[in-house]
């Protein structure tokens, strides 16, 4: 997809949220929601630039997502950090534990990797719940309550006055999307393509694949990972609980429905899962039997997610 | 000659050891399905802990639903498996087979079972109930040898799980249909040439493996209950017994299964309940820093 | 470009049409109940809502509240994740301007932050340390957050004086304590094993499991060796306590069993039936029944059993007194919308139950007491029986503990 295209879509999405609150200010609710659909774009984006771009199968999105908000969390309510500064040393421990999780995934295949990831994420729930994350101050079971919100030269940006914290969590996530955009279109781009194409044959130009996979690695633990801290700051609580696999689901899906590996499709994908998900809220139990039966549909359907609608059909046909 | 505590300690750990047998002949049950689907298909079958509960559910709809009194367990085995061969047959065909001429098909595959594992856990809740089921138990009693007890439940579990893989690999060895299989497994190409139907395998083989992670759903729903919530507990759980053992070896996984049943059974002695897991997944990341293909698997 | 101008278009009308506020019918009183309808907690959600549904149907089949029918509007706390648990306090009193809150679990501590934000009653039964210490923080701001139970540390105490009241000789002084590892385990865990140790008690083995654990050979193995005189299994979920007891049954030791909390969920009986006899268990904030102390309780417990036909699970009664203690604040007062009169009148009076009068506490904890006492059963004829009520505690009129029939 050309960049300006991908500008276009980026601007649209982004430029329409920033609209609404003139509708919906006040209604907390919904500005609520709309919070966590800049949240989980980031983590979905994120995710779908490791599995959909760079093809390695990581199951460890939420795993580092969690690490982040706790990391941040301990480091506001057990050391004083103040929280801007915290969401940043978060995002680096995050990016830290990134390469540390990516480094034995270099030698492994495909499926492999997603169990090795996947097996961080189930020993994270125990560590967090057990004597190691008392130990450190994840609260245990109980978790954290009393994280302290983001607060930039005296203004605190807490669920108290949503729409300047609406505003510079649109700030954070076009930021972090923007980031990823330019990762794609850059050179680094390009090698991600080569080595999810033909491995043997990117290494055979110079493209190391190590270095390439572990920065892979590295940048979006560092992302998700501030997100994260973002996301603990605002609600002010966190529990192990967010290690269930209801969010693992929900994040897949959005990359699904978005395209997966369509740049920014998980964008709009996170959106549309949110809004979809609320617009089905009615329905009550049946709403999940719901989103499970349109996930196959769309699967079946719809290829390429969302993004497929807007791939011309020349690239549809070229990219097969 | 030995000390009262030292005959007690012998004997809490041969029953940490009969733990450890005894989860391990279910664990291998579910591995060796889904070796044989990932050997054979190269599918990733997310919902595949809902097809263990699946399994449950019907036996459950016969017996406590149905009131189905006579003839017992045999007779629900004879309705129940055929039925979810049907149903692994007709997933297969209908949702894994048109997304396998895509690109990316592997990822897609996977995908879409999530959406299926999402829909039929849910599925599950609203026609079942959010309350756990149960099944009455085949057998009843417990069968003792001095110190030591052994339920004729879990003995019959053990070997109706061994009997069961024993049968199928039989099978696989020395029918047409087993050796169609291995030879899709083996080259799928060179079967298309042989004139072996790739797609009817596939379909086949998506099936079998139902059928036998469903039997190991009804025969642990007697012991364990039927929760709809825990298919994905139950994915995993394969999930790593078949990547330990080799992600296409039936040797390999059955290894694997006892090796994590007894592993998971001493940590629990020795250090309480809640390290199993983390037990797991350090033995996982251990061998496969050693043997990235597992303990069996071939190289990829 | 069109294409993209027509999505644009599209979102853009799923945001506001999505978003827009709905009008709000002016002759009903919106009541929220955030219970989980999905997910790990579903089952004791749909305990707490038979209570609340029964309160709301017979306040609205007498005329209502203040003339005006009562609405039940539901919200899924499916895992009580952070997010899921903020939306539902923004859901119900931001959007749809609530009157009230009823839940039964809510989020043991981060429920008391997202509904302290605002002013309408909150009624929830986590029986958490945790969501009170929260409580303490500010108890100006979180004064319309109710807890309908004691905390974890209290109701162990309380199982710890009926475990010692029993009318059965110890024959030792070995204790073996099983809990999770969530915060109702450990605190329950923690205070039984001081209580133990308090009392010349030795805890042989303390062991914090997981959820989801079906496999206890190993335990019981262990449990064959101690020969402990008393076991006590902590685990608020029915599949593990029943998969428990039946390998426990297979070969058991001479112990008395307790499972705390654990006996209340409806299908450890229907699962175990008789084969359960003898354990023993609490629910609080309880009920006393199948037969209850006086008439106006036998009748409650008559109407319950008659809609749902099975007997009073554990929160299903408190759930449905918060909501009559809230009706008839309003009523007292007038308005339902005048939240600080509202809160004060509970505060200040609580209200007449079927066992006399409730209190709130300082802290907005019903703690036990005699209007809400800790029921401590013991399962005889494959039922609960009360055999205890505490505080004080008192042995339960007409019944009697009697010697688990696996001990010889």
């Amino acid at each position: 997809m050309r960049l300006k295209h991908m500008i276009a879509i980026i601007g649209v999405c982004y430029g329409i949220m920033a609209v609404l609150p003139i509708f919906v200010g006040d209604i907390r609710f919904v500005m609520n929601i709309m919070i966590m659909c800049l949240i989980w774009a980031v983590v979905a984006s994120c995710w779908d630039l490791m599995m959909g771009f760079a093809g390695i199968f990581s199951f460890g999105q939420v795993a580092f997502f969690v690490m982040g908000a706790y990391c941040s969390g301990i480091l506001a309510i057990e050391h004083s950090v103040p929280p801007v500064l915290a969401i940043l040393m978060a995002g680096l421990f995050t990016a830290v534990m990134g390469v540390l999780v990516g480094l034995p995934c270099l030698k492994l295949a495909g499926p492999y990797i997603a169990l090795v990831t996947f097996g961080v994420h189930m020993a994270l729930q125990p560590v967090l719940r057990g004597k190691i994350g008392i130990a450190i101050g994840s609260g245990g079971s109980v978790g954290l309550l009393t994280i302290p919100p983001v607060s930039i030269f005296g203004h605190a940006f807490s669920s108290a006055n949503m729409v300047p914290t609406f505003y510079l969590t649109l700030l954070l996530s076009l930021s972090c999307v923007l980031v990823i955009m330019f990762t794609i279109k850059s050179y680094w781009g390009v090698a991600f393509l080569a080595l999810k194409d033909s491995q043997d044959f990117a290494m055979s130009l110079g493209i190391s694949a190590f270095k390439y996979k572990l920065m892979v690695f590295a940048l979006t633990s560092f992302l998700t990972g501030i997100i994260g801290a973002y996301y603990g700051h605002f609600y002010g609580v966190l529990s192990y609980r967010m290690l269930d696999l209801d969010l693992f689901s929900i994040l897949m899906v959005m990359m699904l429905v978005g395209g997966l590996g369509h740049f920014p499709g998980s964008v709009f994908g996170a959106f549309l899962v949110v809004a979809g998900s609320e617009l089905m809220a009615p329905l009550g139990a049946y709403r999940a039997v719901t989103m499970g039966a349109l996930v196959v549909i769309l699967v079946l359907a719809l290829p390429n997610g969302v993004m497929g609608l807007f791939i011309g059909r020349r690239k549809r046909l070229s990219a097969g | 000659m030995f000390s009262e505590d030292t005959i007690l300690l012998f004997y809490e750990i041969t029953d940490v050891i009969i733990a450890g047998l005894s989860t391990g002949s279910v664990y291998a049950l579910m591995a060796v399905g889904m070796t044989l689907v990932y050997g054979v298909t190269k599918a990733f079958n997310f919902a595949y802990g809902d097809f263990f509960n699946m399994g449950g559910y019907f036996a459950w709809i016969l017996i406590v639903g149905l009131g189905l009194e006579f003839g017992g367990y045999p007779v629900i085995l004879l309705i129940v498996m055929p039925l979810l061969f049907a149903v692994g047959y007709g997933l297969e065909k209908l949702l894994v087979a048109p997304l396998r001429k895509r690109k990316d098909w592997e990822n897609k595959v996977m995908m879409m079972t999530l959406g299926l594992a999402l829909f039929l856990t849910s599925l599950y809740m609203v026609v079942f109930g959010v309350r756990m089921k149960s099944l009455p138990p085949i057998l009843e009693g417990t069968l003792e040898v001095g110190q030591l007890v052994f339920s004729y439940q879990d003995i019959m579990i053990f070997v109706m799980s061994i009997s069961g893989i024993l049968i199928f690999a039989w099978m696989l060895n020395n029918t047409r249909i087993g050796m169609a299989v291995r030879a899709v497994a083996q080259n799928p190409v060179g079967a298309t040439i042989v004139g072996i139907p790739k797609e009817r395998i596939f379909a086949t083989t998506f099936a079998i493996s139902t059928v036998m992670v469903g039997f190991g759903g009804i025969l642990l729903s007697q012991k364990w209950f039927i929760n709809p919530n825990s298919g994905g507990i139950i994915m995993v759980k394969a999930w790593v017994v078949t990547a330990l053992g080799g992600m296409g070896s039936i040797r390999g996984g059955l290894y694997a299964a006892f090796i994590i049943g007894m592993l998971e059974a001493f940590v629990g002695w020795m250090f309480g309940m809640s390290y199993g897991i983390i037990a797991l997944f350090v033995l996982l990341l251990a061998t496969l820093v050693l043997r990235p293909q597992g303990l069996r698997g071939k190289g990829e | 470009m069109k294409k993209i101008l027509r999505f644009s278009t599209i979102w853009l009308f799923l945001g506001v049409f999505l978003f827009s506020p709905t009008v709000m019918a002016a002759d009903t009183i919106p009541v929220g109940v955030p219970i989980p309808m999905t997910g790990w907690a579903a089952g004791s959600g749909a305990d707490y809502f038979k209570g609340i549904k029964m309160a709301i149907d017979e306040i609205n089949e007498s005329g209502g509240l203040l003339g005006k029918q009562l609405e039940i509007i539901r919200f899924d706390s499916k895992g009580f994740e952070p997010e899921v648990v903020m939306q539902a306090a923004d859901y119900l009193c931001g959007q749809k301007n609530v009157a009230s809150v009823h839940a039964g679990w809510a989020g043991w501590g981060q429920d008391v932050r997202a509904y302290g934000k605002y002013d309408a009653p909150f009624f929830a039964d986590d029986g958490s340390q945790a969501a009170v210490d929260i409580f303490k923080e500010d108890p100006a701001k979180y004064y319309n957050i109710y807890q309908t139970t004691d905390v974890g540390v209290e109701q162990a105490k309380s199982m710890f004086r009926a475990l010692m009241a029993l009318p059965y000789e110890y024959p030792n002084k070995k204790v073996v304590i099983i809990n999770t590892d969530d915060s109702w385990g450990l605190e329950v865990g923690d205070t039984l094993e001081k209580s133990f140790k308090a009392n010349g008690w030795k805890v042989s083995k303390r062991e914090t499991v997981p959820y989801g654990i079906n496999e206890w050979g190993v335990i019981l193995s262990q449990i064959r060796r101690i020969k402990p005189a008393l076991i006590h299994v902590e685990i608020p979920s029915g599949q593990e306590n029943i998969t428990f007891i039946q390998q426990f049954l297979k070969k058991p030791s001479n112990a008395i069993i307790s499972l705390g909390w654990g006996i209340t969920p409806r299908e450890v009986v229907d699962a175990l039936g008789e084969s359960a006899d003898g354990i023993v268990g609490e629910m609080p904030s309880g009920l006393p029944g199948p037969k209850a102390p006086n008439e106006k309780a036998q009748a409650w417990v008559d109407k319950f059993v008659g809609l749902y036909e099975h007997q009073v699970p554990a929160g299903a009664w408190i759930a449905y007194t918060a909501v009559k203690a809230w009706a008839h604040a309003v009523t007292q007062v007038g308005d339902a919308y005048d939240f600080k009169a509202v809160n004060a009148y509970i505060k200040e009076n609580g209200y007449e139950g079927e066992l006399g009068r409730i209190k709130w506490d300082q802290d907005n904890v019903l703690r036990a007491q005699s209007g809400a006492p800790v029921v401590h059963y013991q399962v005889q004829g494959g039922e609960l029986q009360p055999i205890f009520t505490d505080p004080p505690l008192t042995p339960y009129q007409g019944s009697q503990f009697l010697t688990p029939p696996w001990i010889k």
